[in-house]
């Protein structure tokens, strides 16, 4: 369940840079309209691995409450620490990233 | 619609207060009607379709509600439940009666 | 009305919104406590040991006990302890009994005697509450059910008034008053949107066949009864055969279950006709098993030779669809980590109706910003929206507080628990009447803030069985009950810092403020 949550975790943050406004405030640049796409398919690929990490593990009825319950969980978490915290966000998205596929990949 | 309620008049307000009526009362005979209507003709055994006709009642429940509220006039919203919980009591009624 | 759908259904979120917020607040705040009923049951009844989960043994004594008490009984049940209440629990009915007349006992679940547990509803109290509202049967459950309803409408309103659902997903900018309540109520709405859609219509699904009886009746007439058989099957009515028979050793019938198949766990154990030739030993299966509710179904047992006896209930589509619902708002499912998210998602749909509620009444008040008295109804929604949410959360501490100071032996106690709930909650509403709204907030959130991060220390004083024993003990329902009480606790010292700090950023703020409110909220107006 952690490994999806932080799938889902990293694909919510790649969602959210994808949009314009939100890549400037958090990176203080403007993105390449290139940029901007590849963190949409990014995020999207990535929330699709966490779909897919979720029914693997529980099965389709448990395993789609659980990745649900996880998404809204971590992009509430992501949306109202925004304001606050970006940087601390960033940094537990690049974490997520890591430790995603290590949690997923490790044997049970 | 502000908040100036001295200020509106007394037939926005029997309009208001018809408009709910029309969405609390009508709208659940709406619904009870479509609930029936499912239950009678869905091709299910008798228990099954009953549960999916209670289900899906709330839909149209709310879709009848939001109506109520989104029309033109008080008038249309009492039409607008009215009309079609009279077709589907005559559908209801025929059904009923094929079934028995 | 006349200025298009968009603002009709502005109009429709705003009012419905306002009417039912404060019961709403109330249904989703208790409903959400509901999600620990079990942990907030054991806090209340600290007299309960803690003990090492063993069914078989636990199922052995409570056949005993059950064997000396009430060998004449009509039925028995047996609750098998767990971790979240570890309490074992057997109750019987007399022959002759309604189908309530029950007798409740608690036993230790290591030795079998009979525990002398405060008389209290624990956390049953605000479960019932949730959708029962204290009122008479039908009407509670009629206006809850209703309020649902209305909640579902205020979701589909709310969805059709948000014009930037998608573009501002993400957005939520602090510290511009009206701007940031309206951001704020949209981010936990629409993140938590699942949640919210899934728990208001599962609570029209659980009681549709009470509130939308017609196609029952269209297709059974009057024999309601003939549709709980056909979906649950019928009851197995035993009838006494009058020779009496020894029942077999209770964990010989679980040892077949485990046998049957393994691992799985064990809801009740009901025995019927116990001590006669016609027992029969019900195994339900515990609802944590699977997400889709059944009814019915579990192992039924022939109670003197042991034979498993056929088992039929509906799997079809819609009963699935109706059983998922009620599974998923009950989330008897969830384990730990699941749970908690069902308990923050819970506070979440709170916290939309309260920000809801908030931002109806800020909005129209900056209107009159510059008078000085406020208008009779805007002063009114002020002072229920202060009773509504800060004097619900005084009055379930009170709930608690009286939990450990009533004595034990006071007759009518659990009464009493829930005597103390109301009446600070009513004493709240008149505080609110008597203070201006600014004051009244931080006084009352003040107090429910001493009230809740109190908890830990009242249950260390008056049980020893506080945080300095639980943690160590690993006992984590009653840690965590106390933990969570701080927390809370917390929550509201910062909530009520910032209702006494004067706010003189809204005030500097106020001109602007009230330009952005006009032009960024007009949609919201109607």
């Amino acid at each position: 369940m952690l490994a999806v949550a932080l799938f889902g975790f990293a694909g919510f943050a790649g969602l959210c840079l994808c949009m314009e406004k939100h890549y400037k405030e958090l990176l203080g640049r403007a993105p390449t309209a290139g940029r901007l796409r590849t963190l949409q398919i990014g995020g999207w690929s990535l929330l699709l691995v966490a779909l897919w990490l979720a029914v693997d593990h529980s099965g389709w009825a448990m395993g789609l409450v659980e990745l649900v319950a996880v998404l809204m969980a971590g992009v509430t978490l992501w949306v109202f620490l925004l304001p606050y915290q970006p940087r601390l966000l960033l940094g537990l998205a690049a974490l997520s990233l890591v430790l995603g596929p290590v949690l997923a990949l490790l044997p049970g | 619609m502000n908040l100036k309620v001295a200020a509106l008049p007394l037939s926005y307000r029997l309009a208001v207060t018809s408009r709910c009526l029309a969405a609390v009362l009508g709208g659940y005979v709406l619904a009870a009607m479509a609930s029936v209507c499912v239950t009678l003709l869905a091709p299910m055994p008798k228990a099954e379709a009953v549960i999916s006709g209670m289900m899906l009642s709330f839909l149209f429940y709310l879709v009848a509600f939001l109506w109520c509220f989104a029309c033109r006039s008080a008038w249309h919203a009492w039409w607008g439940v009215l009309l079609p919980s009279l077709v589907l009591g005559a559908i209801n009624g025929l059904a009923y009666w094929a079934g028995n | 009305m006349k200025e298009g759908f968009r603002q009709a259904m502005a109009w429709l979120h705003t009012w419905t919104g306002l009417i039912f917020g404060w019961l709403l607040f109330a249904i989703f705040l208790t409903g959400t406590l509901s999600y620990f009923k079990e942990e907030i049951s054991h806090w209340t009844q600290p007299e309960v040991p803690v003990r090492a989960l063993d069914a078989p043994a636990s199922l052995a004594l409570a056949q005993d006990y059950l064997q000396l008490h009430a060998p004449q009984a009509a039925s028995w049940f047996i609750r098998l302890p767990d971790a979240r209440e570890p309490g074992l629990s057997v109750s019987w009915r007399e022959h002759g009994g309604g189908r309530r007349d029950f007798i409740d006992k608690t036993l230790d679940p290591a030795t079998g005697a009979e525990i002398q547990a405060r008389d209290t509803r624990g956390g049953e109290f605000f479960y019932r509450f949730h959708f029962q509202l204290e009122m008479p049967h039908p009407w509670g459950r009629w206006l809850a059910t209703f309020a649902a309803f209305i909640m579902l409408v205020g979701l589909v309103t709310g969805i059709i008034t948000h014009k930037k659902i998608f573009k501002e997903f993400f957005t939520f900018r602090p510290g511009k008053g009206q701007r940031s309540w309206l951001d704020g109520h949209n981010a936990i709405g629409v993140l938590v949107l699942p949640f919210h859609l899934m728990i208001s219509y599962s609570s029209l699904v659980i009681f549709m066949a009470m509130v939308m009886p017609a196609s029952i009746i269209a297709s059974y007439g009057d024999d309601t009864r003939g549709f709980f058989n056909d979906l649950f099957g019928a009851p197995a009515e035993v009838r006494a055969a009058g020779v009496s028979a020894p029942l077999m050793p209770l964990p010989t019938l679980y040892a077949q279950v485990q046998a049957q198949s393994p691992g799985s766990r064990v809801g009740w154990i009901e025995v019927q006709t116990p001590g006669d030739q016609n027992a029969r030993v019900r195994f339900s299966r515990h609802a944590g098993e699977r997400i889709a509710h059944q009814r019915g179904g579990g192992w039924l047992f022939d109670g003197v030779n042991g034979t498993l006896q056929a088992q039929s209930s509906l799997e079809a589509t819609p009963m699935l669809i109706s059983g998922g619902m009620y599974g998923l708002h009950m989330g008897e499912f969830a384990g730990p980590w699941l749970r908690w998210l069902y308990f923050f998602f819970g506070l979440a749909g709170t916290a939309v109706i309260g920000t809801g509620l908030v931002m109806w009444l800020g909005k129209r008040q900056l209107k009159h910003a510059k008078r000085d008295a406020q208008p009779f109804e805007l002063r009114l929604v002020e002072v229920l929206n202060i009773a509504s949410m800060s004097g619900l959360v005084l009055g379930v501490a009170a709930f608690f507080w009286a939990n450990r100071l009533l004595p034990v032996a006071l007759a009518g106690r659990a009464d009493w628990e829930i005597r103390w709930f109301f009446l600070l909650w009513a004493l709240s509403l008149l505080h609110a009447m008597l203070r201006p709204g600014r004051r009244a907030w931080a006084e009352q959130l003040s107090l429910a803030a001493v009230l809740w991060a109190g908890l830990p220390l009242l249950n260390q004083l008056t049980t020893g069985q506080g945080l300095l024993q639980s943690i160590p003990a690993g006992d984590w329902a009653m840690a965590g009950f106390d933990l969570t009480a701080l927390g809370s606790g917390l929550f509201l010292a910062w909530a009520a810092g910032k209702m006494w700090r004067t706010p003189v950023v809204s005030k500097r703020a106020a001109k602007p403020a009230k330009r952005a409110c006009s032009t960024l909220i007009e949609s919201e107006v109607g």
